[in-house]
């Protein structure tokens, strides 16, 4: 009787435990998984030697690749030679009016009061190391660390738009999250141009089945159309504005029909990512 | 033994050089990638005498996957240590052929993403859909196969010309 009842409360316990230890893990899990952990030094230490490691083993493949693609463009040469000689004969011009732009936006911002446009960002050119392994953390590395200047929250972009931030650095490399995420801790404030005026919004999420950033926020009575340009506002404070985050693909309504949930096509072609560019604020001279 | 450390070496290797070759993204899956950690777990199984060595190997891929890759902690360590449990035990259910090992590792690599999809959604606070877990493991399957089917008959090869035998 009093074995069988041992029996009994063993298995208890042993259901309990098991409960007990997978929360546990769960809370565990919680500090660890976090996107903004700091790195510990052997972590960063042992990235940095693993990105070196990749390099030298994966510098002849590199090597074929790049004659590969030196050879297609030669192909091309001559009629890029000749679009190339028309754009110079414009230099000058463009030269002297960007000058004049420059300048005008000074003084804009002196009046308007505004701290920081993108022409106060210098760019850091970097290569991507690896991509999202594991599958589903969303990230990319890159190999510019803290000894190239890089910081947490630096904006990453490349010729065609946002492509995320910086989430975690090491000396040598850094993790970049890409802006193609659902976590909801990851908005980024948005203006929608529709030429006459700008209407703001904040990305919300991404939509895997339709691969669409999703942008809430926005009043059902504005008015936005199709193929109209979405960039960052620069409210927040962590992306500047003016960086092309992509084109207006959908319009529908929120399920209480009060705002509008637009689907943006990301510019930027987030599976043919090899070289980014890192926005470092200037340093002013004091 | 040295054979399995440098294949393992190689595996590890590959997740990172493979990303670059064939990249899956969490919008767009290639249809080449895996995890090829997962899989040398898989095919190393049957020559080890030493069961607590290859857990105690399944333990170290995973804190160097997690810390590596993945910049987590514990994370990857669990789930590796785990896929060894359950590669132990189907190895014990089934007999060992170039058919049941790549079931085995298909086994092993859908656990890992489902695993992955449950406690990244609990704990991390991203809500991730689960089209997107169907995408990711369909898009794990070929290359899956390939690398499983190649590494297999790899060690079999070596392993006949070096005259040594599976121990399992």
């Amino acid at each position: 009787m009093l074995g069988k009842r041992k029996k009994k409360i063993s298995k208890k316990l042993i259901a309990v435990l098991i409960v007990l230890v997978v929360v546990i893990i769960l809370v565990i899990f919680s500090f660890t998984l976090k996107g903004n952990r700091k790195l510990s030094h052997v972590e960063s230490f042992l990235r940095d030697a693993l990105v070196y490691v990749e390099r030298v083993v994966m510098s002849p493949f590199n090597f074929v690749s790049d004659k590969f693609k030196e050879y297609n463009e030669l192909k091309d040469v001559r009629e890029e030679n000749d679009i190339l000689k028309t754009s110079i004969e414009r230099a000058d011009s463009l030269e002297s009016e960007n000058m004049e732009l420059r300048r005008q936006l000074e003084k804009l911002k002196e009046e308007l009061n505004i701290d920081y446009t993108l022409t106060d960002y210098e760019y850091l050119n970097a290569t991507v190391v690896s991509r999202n392994i594991g599958y589903w953390y969303n990230t990319i590395t890159i190999d510019k660390g803290t000894y190239n200047g890089v910081d947490k929250d630096m904006i990453v972009i490349n010729a065609k738009g946002l492509i995320g931030k910086v989430i975690r650095t090491t000396t040598f490399t850094s993790d970049v999250r890409l802006i193609t995420t659902s976590d909801t801790n990851n908005k980024i404030s948005v203006n929608i141009s529709n030429g006459d005026y700008n209407i703001y919004g904040v990305i919300n999420g991404y939509d895997y089945k339709s691969n669409l950033l999703e942008v809430e926020g926005i009043s059902n009575t504005l008015s936005v159309s199709i193929g109209d340009f979405v960039y960052t506002s620069g409210l927040g404070g962590i992306f500047p504005s003016g960086i092309l985050i992509g084109q207006v693909t959908e319009i529908g309504t929120d399920s209480y029909d009060l705002g509008k949930i637009i689907k943006v096509k990301p510019a930027a072609d987030f599976s043919d990512i090899n070289f980014v560019s890192i926005l470092k604020r200037k340093r002013v001279a004091e | 033994m040295i054979i399995i450390i440098i294949y393992l070496i190689i595996s590890f290797l590959l997740d990172s050089f493979m990303s670059n070759i064939f990249p899956s993204m969490l919008n767009s899956s290639s249809f080449l990638a895996t995890i090829y950690s997962l899989i040398s777990l898989v095919i190393i199984y049957p020559y080890f005498e030493n069961e607590k060595k290859y857990f105690g190997l399944a333990i170290i891929m995973g804190l160097l996957f997690d810390i590596l890759y993945t910049s987590t902690l514990l994370f990857n360590l669990l789930l590796f240590l785990g896929a060894a449990i359950v590669i132990k035990i189907l190895n014990k259910i089934f007999p060992i052929n170039i058919l049941t090992v790549n079931g085995i590792s298909l086994i092993v690599i859908i656990s890992y993403h489902l695993l992955a999809f449950i406690i990244l959604g609990m704990a991390s606070g991203i809500s991730y859909h689960f089209i997107l877990l169907l995408r990711i493991i369909s898009s794990s399957i070929l290359m899956t196969i390939i690398y499983t089917s190649i590494s297999y008959l790899l060690f079999n090869l070596i392993f006949k010309k070096f005259n040594l035998k599976q121990i399992k």
